[in-house]
């Protein structure tokens, strides 16, 4: 296993540019949508194979245990290369929170899995009363034998028609005091008999979301995560994760690659008022990146997420709904258009970061959800 | 927010937070909006025997010899305090400008006064609005028997009030050159012009001023290298300053919330104004980010001076806006309260107002930032 992080900057980004260049699949980059597993196996395959899959996660676990700086440099690449979102939620939420919270078992069993790219994850939060206010859900799980045994709804589960496993919430003791105590966070086979899902169509026509049905699901007790009805200290030490992936540049670097191909093609870098906005959404995402640095050192150095890391994601995916909007002005006629617009020989879908921007404020806990919590939590203002 | 490896960074976080406590700054700021005092003599002593004026200087000058991380330590304790004294055109501008030059006889013997407290070196440089990069310059010097002739205007001179004396940039025909120009030169006028903060800027006229051969400084292009990283070092302790300003007015609006009762409850129980709060936050959190994270590369990692340029004019964008927005958003979150002479929150309006505009606004760094960015694209292409 080679050591990333001694290469220098440099050195490290070059060869990233030159690997996601040559190897990610022609047809595929610059997606406008996610990819589904049948479209990147090979590609999840191939850079697992490289050592590449799990730049986030330590060393010991089969990741690349990169530097915070050498992570956004692998992020930078990925998005300058258009490299497609694959079905991330092994790598980016599972992992980590099985390697925080999991016993050695669960780490046995999964998580070479999810680096070879053999079990592919979704997850199973939301419910269809229970969205912003997670803490209401209804879905339970009863233990007989050796079984817990699973029943109720997931909804707005993002790829769970190309997952092979589900982390759920349900509920284990109805009887607990607060709504937050009593839920366990359990690990599900998505072949197991009684799931049943429908897909659901977005606005911008893709199926990437869907309703997930248990109906006498049954998963083994060696599935939970954690102490029994102590889900919701999971829950949240994954949401921290979830807010720093959701946090990460990523998705606005993806469309500022866009907006500055979109600028350089219709001759709008000759308007100052242009350069104005470009530079203004330039400079947040450069002091997004100083921010995001702080915050992956921090799990880094082992430490645990706070609830400040909610800034992250308020930020991140405000940036990128800003900076989506703005490709559909610079676009003028054309920022109406669907599929790739033409603009002198670079081919642009201007609405693909519009859509796929719309959802950032809403998923992983709303932009209006995770104010509240900076503002409790954080700031400790009253209620 | 700055991590300096060095106990001096401890030892300096303690001192500068023991004088913030005593908070002595805020009556005189206010005092000054009457006087034009800006320059207290007891109080820059001080700050001078707390080593504070000699950060940067190197130690033959009787300085620390320490770099920007501690510099900003300071800095952003004397935002918190409102400090009115021209901490960073003397400690920081000039300071940067005087210590690479610091084997020659004057330099040398300015910077050891300045570091003693006992001269007030300023930079007059910048002749036109927006040009804080100093680039175009009219005055003219002229050689004369006795020395060299100075004439020209040199404009938005902050620390002008206090200052001992200037360091004069002109040309001899197409030649750069850098002067020290002592305060009571004949044909050295200086004209202080209110801030919105009770400071003022100075606008210095040079009439015939005539001085030695000697007090030429810099002459060449290393008066432009000497410039740039000045400017860029003052930009980002600039940028620290206003940090300590946005934090401390932060605090009090948040302080304000918890405590202010209307319709029962203490109006930092409104959703509207935690949410309002919460993106202040985020712009404060911003701002102390970028700022750490362009000490450290300035600080340890060789730059070229474009990147160098680019990341100060990151630092004070981002931290000039933040303080504007938290400044201004305390005045909403006080009420009336908030729009009085009494209530402290106007004094950092105030400051954060001149601070922000000091050495380039947001608007003009983002330029640079995107000028620089786009020289550095096409090189890469």
């Amino acid at each position: 296993m080679s050591d990333w992080n001694a290469l220098s900057d440099e050195a490290f980004r070059a060869q990233a540019r030159e690997y996601f260049e040559r190897e990610f699949p022609a047809e595929y980059k610059f997606l406008a949508r996610r990819m589904r597993w049948a479209e990147c196996r090979d590609w999840y395959q191939k850079l697992s194979r490289k050592g590449w899959i799990a730049p986030n996660w330590p060393i010991e676990h089969g990741g690349m245990g990169l530097s915070p700086t050498k992570l956004l440099i692998f992020y930078e690449e990925i998005e300058h290369a258009g490299v497609g979102r694959m079905p991330d939620q092994g790598l980016t939420m599972v992992g980590p929170t099985l390697i925080h919270f999991g016993n050695a078992a669960q780490r046995a069993e999964y998580l070479p899995k999810i680096i070879a790219g053999e079990a592919v994850w979704c997850q199973g939060y939301s419910e269809p009363n229970a969205g912003s206010d997670l803490a209401s859900l209804h879905t339970e799980a009863v233990l007989d034998g050796d079984d817990f045994v699973i029943n109720g709804s997931k909804i707005w589960t993002s790829m769970a028609h190309d997952a092979t496993h589900i982390y759920v919430l349900a509920r284990t003791d109805k009887q607990a005091r607060k709504r937050q105590e009593g839920i366990s966070f359990l690990l599900v086979d998505m072949k197991t008999p009684g799931i049943t899902l429908r897909t659901i169509r977005n606005i911008a026509g893709h199926e990437e979301f869907c309703q997930v049905f248990f109906d006498n699901v049954r998963t083994p007790q060696s599935n939970l995560v954690g102490e029994l009805n102590q889900g919701w200290t999971i829950a949240k030490g994954l949401l921290g994760f979830e807010r720093l992936n959701i946090g990460s540049p990523r998705r606005p670097l993806q469309a500022m690659e866009k907006l500055e191909a979109l600028a350089t093609a219709r001759g709008l870098m000759a308007d100052p008022a242009f350069v104005e906005r470009l530079t203004q959404l330039k400079l947040d995402l450069a002091d997004h990146n100083s921010l995001y640095r702080r915050f992956v050192d921090q799990v880094r150095r082992g430490e645990s997420l706070g609830p400040d890391v909610s800034m992250l994601k308020v930020w991140s995916m405000d940036t990128y709904q800003r900076l989506s909007e703005l490709v559909l002005e610079a676009a003028g006629e054309y920022g109406v258009m669907t599929g790739d617009v033409d603009f002198d020989g670079t081919a642009i879908d201007v609405l693909a970061p519009f859509y796929n921007s719309r959802p950032g404020t809403i998923y992983g806990g709303s932009n209006e959800i995770q104010r509240n919590i900076l503002a409790k939590y954080v700031l400790q203002l009253p209620s | 927010m700055n991590q300096p490896d060095n106990s001096h960074a401890e030892l300096l976080a303690q001192s500068v937070s023991a004088y913030v406590q005593h908070g002595a700054d805020l009556p005189r700021v206010r005092a000054l909006a009457q006087t034009q005092l800006e320059f207290d003599p007891k109080q820059w002593q001080e700050l001078a025997d707390l080593g504070w004026l000699g950060i940067l200087a190197p130690e033959s000058c009787g300085g620390l010899g320490l770099g920007l991380a501690e510099v900003a330590i300071v800095a952003e304790g004397l935002g918190r305090a409102l400090t009115p004294e021209p901490y960073t055109p003397v400690a920081v501008l000039a300071a940067a400008i005087l210590t690479p030059l610091a084997g020659a006889t004057l330099p040398m013997a300015i910077l050891n006064d300045l570091v003693a407290g006992l001269a007030t070196p300023v930079l007059a440089a910048q002749e036109q609005a927006d040009d804080f990069s100093a680039q175009l310059v009219a005055t003219v010097a002229t050689p004369q028997t006795g020395g060299i002739q100075l004439d020209g205007v040199k404009s938005f001179v902050v620390g002008a009030a206090g200052a001992s004396g200037f360091l004069v940039t002109a040309h001899h025909e197409q030649e750069p050159l850098l002067c020290w120009v002592p305060g009571e030169t004949q044909g050295c006028h200086v004209r202080l012009i209110p801030l919105a903060d009770g400071r003022t800027a100075g606008e210095v006229r040079l009439d015939h001023a005539l001085v030695s051969e000697a007090h030429i400084l810099a002459r060449g292009a290393r008066v432009r290298e000497l410039l740039d990283r000045a400017l860029d070092y003052a930009q980002v302790i600039t940028a620290a300053e206003l940090l300590g300003v946005l934090k401390k007015t932060q605090e009090m609006s948040l302080e304000y919330m918890k405590t202010r009762i209307q319709f029962g409850k203490a109006i930092g129980s409104f959703q509207v104004l935690q949410h309002r709060a919460v993106d202040l936050l985020i712009q404060q959190e911003l701002a102390a980010a970028v700022l750490a994270e362009v000490i450290q590369e300035m600080s340890h990692t060789p730059m070229s001076v474009e990147s160098r340029a680019m990341a100060a004019s990151r630092a004070k964008a981002r931290c000039a806006d933040a303080a504007l927005m938290i400044t201004r958003a305390a005045i909403q979150f006080h009420g009336a309260i908030g729009f009085t002479e009494d209530c402290d929150v106007g004094l950092y309006v105030k400051r954060a107002m001149t601070l922000a505009a000091y050495l380039g606004n947001s608007r003009a760094h983002r330029q640079r930032y995107a000028r620089l960015a786009a020289v550095g694209h096409q090189e890469a292409a």
